[in-house]
């Protein structure tokens, strides 16, 4: 019996060893990759004049779609600020989800919006549009609202790719507040287009919580005051600057956030358009774009921005916010298991043999590993088998290496973008670092099983009525009762990993 | 955060080879370890560990080799996270303190700028003034900032004082070193300078780069070209092998059109073998309307490349020649769909109602929507003879086709 357990030990151990040291050098090349290409970004845009794109006659037209569902309360204004946004060839197309508020009525009234006699042509399948409105008046002619039955957030994208003529898409999460110039930002890899066919850009989300909102702008950028918002930008500052960046250096990248991200609409029509299927139709669509590119035996390439392009709010009370972890861990399921033939196929390239793999090795079934060997360490402890010190030396081992890599991300926002002004709040951050392998991390890797049980025994869409749209441009002040509506909503959508 | 789940999988399997080396331990007499301390602290694995070692991996009771990799990664994450912390925190005040003194320097030397431009008593004494403070580097650069700011907004005698008191400091050194420079981003400053100085010294070496990997030095190099050059400037185009990005040609249009530049005949480069070169004169022939390249774009309208094919059909419309239609009616039939788009659209550019009968069957045998809709469109721009005839086919019952709501679209003048 006790061979067995030597052997066993011995076993479980090396392989488990191996895996870290697998995952730690995973982490430190994506940080190396991350910096690179951090560098060549940031040097390579010193030299940009974003103005140039404005003004010329030959840059693309864009379509940006805004999917609203019972947006009442914040729609006119979103809509406003979207109008503003720094371009010169583009459309706003707002698609009406089949509110059951007064959405619809408030936009005609505010735009001076009448029905046209659009002839529809399905591309994609979607549900039924009711009707196509334009402006009277030639200060809103950019903007188009479509009014369709419900049918949730990827069947509204469906049906604004329907509509739309332009060759190249915004699809945004209407919640989100865009920079002004984030389609400027956002077009230029289309533009710097050569061997290989741009299909996709996203950008860096950054989160809104405690920040001064005015008319639909940031005015102002302060780190959350909660905790748990700010355990949140450390984890969105390690993502979005070490990992995407990185990813998108390797050309591996298979997320682009619901949240902002612009497409070639051709290429996303020829692949099927958004899925209704799943709920993580961003991820799924990026991925199957990518598929459907590498099928095609097309040279392709989906493209990243570090600079802050959109700001979201994210959830402030554990209840939102595992409602929001459990959702993205369903829709990475359902998007592996849709694609698992990529998986080590190398017809697919980087997809099948790095991202894909990726994906479903760190993203997805990481979190499960871990919450397994948590509990087999409690039976451990409880039977007495636990070595105390080596347990408390990996411990040391696990957590440094994390904190350290959180403050490489927290270096590479300093000397990036340097959002946060105060150095109280640079402060403040770095002590999140310290804290969150053991305040935060858990929470959420527990929210991780629990999303891989909803998947597994209950649910498997958000069904219809669940899907938010737009609902903050001009948010109400921070702390207000307002503002904790909003971020109800909104945990629901915001699109990200 | 995959680091931190592991760090409970590692000490259960430990303890489960651990719970056993307990009990083995146990079995062994208590002198085997003063043995292995004698000979060494020889470990199971064969390394060699004494003294504090020995006893460090004694309390783990594991591979020597394992705590030693461990410590290692823990003690250089300990002086990473040190380091980075003072860094991240010296950083903020460093660039903080570059920002104000940058912003000083650029307000004094745009001030003694201005004195040396327009106080001619005191000229020299400004000039020593000026050349005392151009001590460093970073002075320097801001200097040559601020020569070229000015520059850039002023004219005749006053720009060309601005770009002698430019070579008489030396500054041209400064930005020759740059262009020669290894670093591409250096580069880039250097052909950036020279170019608003009008310095040709180091035009060789910008060719040279007109064909670099780097698309932004690349283009750099263009720009930087068509300012230095007097005649054409845009000979570049005839040698140059990479694609030229619609970034550069935006780039390259800008120029044109807002540094009052010469427009060259941009048939010139129809026969290019860099197609990205040829569709950007054909879009520049559209833009500029260089109707004498039309037999060009004609010729065009057979190129082997489809892309070529669209932007000549385009570029046809944008030029509005009638002699363009009978080669874009030939075209139709034997078109790939997305030509056939492009097709109606040139006919909707290109109003005439000798085309008419032909929209008309262009819309009864298509099946396609987008094609129906643009050649509705271009039936209803031949205007009253088109507009009758929609009006007309509104009326008809077909079984096949809903005239109707294509013509009620296209008529609905919201819509475009």
């Amino acid at each position: 019996m006790g061979t067995f357990w030597t052997i066993l030990g011995e076993v479980v151990n090396n392989s488990v060893f191996i895996l870290t040291v697998i995952i730690f050098s995973t982490y430190l090349s994506l940080m190396i990759f991350s910096a690179v290409s951090l560098r060549k970004y940031l040097r390579k845009n010193s030299y940009v004049d974003y103005n140039s794109i404005i003004t010329s006659p030959i840059a693309p037209t864009l379509s940006v779609i805004a999917p609203a569902y019972n947006e009442s309360a914040t729609i006119v204004d979103n809509i406003r600020t979207l109008l503003s946004l720094y371009y010169n060839n583009f459309e706003i197309v707002v698609v009406n989800d089949g509110s059951t508020d007064d959405s619809m009525e408030k936009i005609i009234a505010a735009y001076e919006l009448e029905k046209v006699n659009y002839y529809f042509d399905y591309r994609l399948p979607c549900e039924r549009i009711r009707g196509v409105y334009k402006s009277r008046n030639r200060s809103f002619k950019k903007l188009v609202v479509v009014d369709k039955r419900n049918g949730g957030k990827a069947d509204a994208l469906n049906a604004g790719l329907n509509v739309i003529k332009n060759d190249l898409v915004v699809s945004i999460d209407a919640d989100s507040i865009m920079e002004p110039d984030a389609l400027l930002k956002l077009v230029k890899p289309f533009l710097e287009e050569k061997e290989k066919k741009v299909i996709g850009a996203g950008g860096v989300i950054r989160i809104a919580n405690s920040c001064e909102i005015s008319g639909g702008h940031i005015k102002k950028i302060h780190l959350p005051e909660k905790w748990l918002p700010r355990a949140q930008v450390m984890e969105y500052t390690r993502a979005f600057l070490l990992g995407r960046m990185a990813w998108s250096e390797l050309d591996g990248l298979l997320l682009i956030s619901g949240a902002l991200g612009m497409f070639n609409r051709e290429i996303v029509i020829q692949a099927g358009g958004y899925s209704t299927n799943t709920v993580g139709e961003d991820m799924e669509l990026v991925v199957r774009i990518r598929r459907y590119m590498a099928e095609k035996k097309q040279p392709y390439r989906v493209e990243y921005i570090p600079d802050p392009l959109c700001w979201t709010e994210v959830p402030s009370d554990l209840k939102s916010l595992a409602r929001q972890r459990s959702r993205w861990t369903r829709g990475t399921m359902e998007t592996l298991f849709k694609h698992r033939k990529l998986f080590f196929h190398p017809k697919y390239g980087k997809l099948g043999l790095l991202g894909y793999p990726y994906w479903l090795f760190f993203e997805w079934l990481a979190p499960i590993v871990e919450f397994l060997g948590i509990v087999w360490f409690t039976v451990l402890a409880i039977t007495g088998r636990l070595n105390l010190p080596f347990f408390l030396l990996l411990l040391g081992f696990v957590y440094f290496f994390a904190v350290s890599l959180s403050i490489w991300s927290v270096l590479f926002e300093e000397i990036t973008f340097h959002k946060y002004e105060k150095r109280r709040d640079v402060i403040k951050l770095m002590i999140t670092a310290f804290l969150e392998p053991f305040l935060y991390h858990p929470l959420t890797m527990l929210m991780n099983i629990k999303g891989n049980i909803d998947k597994l025994f209950r649910k498997t869409t958000w069904g219809k009525q669940e899907r938010q749209g737009f609902s903050g441009n001009s948010k109400p002040k921070k702390g207000t009762k307002a503002n904790n509506e909003t971020l109800e909503k909104k945990e629901e959508i915001a699109g990200d990993h | 955060m995959t680091f931190v789940l592991l760090l409970s999988v590692f000490p259960q399997q430990h303890s489960a080879a651990m719970s056993v080396m307990q009990q083995d331990a146990a079995a062994v007499s208590s002198d085997t370890i003063p043995a292995q301390e004698e000979t060494g602290g020889v470990q199971s694995d064969g390394n060699r560990y004494t003294g504090v070692f020995a006893r460090i991996f004694d309390t783990f009771e594991k591979s020597p080799t394992l705590v030693l990799i461990l410590y290692i990664v823990i003690i250089y994450s300990i002086i990473t996270l040190i380091v980075l912390t003072v860094f991240i925190l010296l950083n903020r005040s460093r660039m903080q303190k570059e920002q104000e003194l940058r912003q000083e320097l650029n307000e004094q030397y745009q001030q003694l700028l201005i004195d040396y431009l327009f106080d001619e008593e005191q000229r020299k004494e400004i000039f020593r003034k000026i050349l005392r403070i151009a001590s460093s580097n970073f002075r320097r650069q801001i200097l040559i900032n601020q020569i070229i700011e000015l520059s850039v907004n002023m004219q005749g005698k006053v720009r060309e004082d601005l770009r002698n008191l430019y070579l008489d400091v030396g500054l041209k050194k400064d930005s020759l070193r740059k262009a020669h420079s290894k670093k591409w981003h250096e580069n880039v400053k250097g052909f950036r300078e020279l170019a608003y100085m009008n310095i040709r010294s180091a035009n060789d070496r910008i060719i040279e780069c007109l064909n670099s990997h780097n698309q932004i030095l690349r283009m750099e190099a263009q720009i930087a070209l068509v300012r230095l050059s007097e005649d054409n400037p845009y000979t570049f185009l005839s040698y140059l092998e990479k694609p030229l990005a619609k970034w550069e040609q935006i780039t390259i249009h800008e120029l044109l059109t807002q540094h009052n530049l010469n427009v060259p005949d941009f048939n010139e480069w129809f026969d290019s073998e860099n197609l990205s070169v040829v569709k950007f004169s054909l879009q520049m022939v559209a833009w500029f309307h260089q109707k004498e390249a039309v037999d060009g774009v004609i010729r065009l309208l057979n190129h082997a490349d489809e892309e070529v094919r669209i932007y000549a059909i385009r570029t046809c419309g944008k030029l509005g020649e009638k002699k363009v239609l009978p080669h874009l009616q030939e075209m139709y039939d034997q078109a790939s769909y997305n030509i056939r788009m492009e097709l109606l659209k040139a006919f909707a550019q290109v109003p005439d109602e000798n085309y008419l009968e032909f929209l008309n069957g262009v819309l009864d045998k298509e099946d396609d929507v987008q094609l129906q809709i643009l050649a509705t469109k271009a039936m209803e721009n031949l205007d009253e003879p088109g507009i009758s005839r929609l009006i007309k086919l509104m009326k008809k019952k077909s079984e096949y086709k809903n005239y109707q709501i294509i013509i009620r679209h296209v008529l609905d003048g919201r819509i475009y």
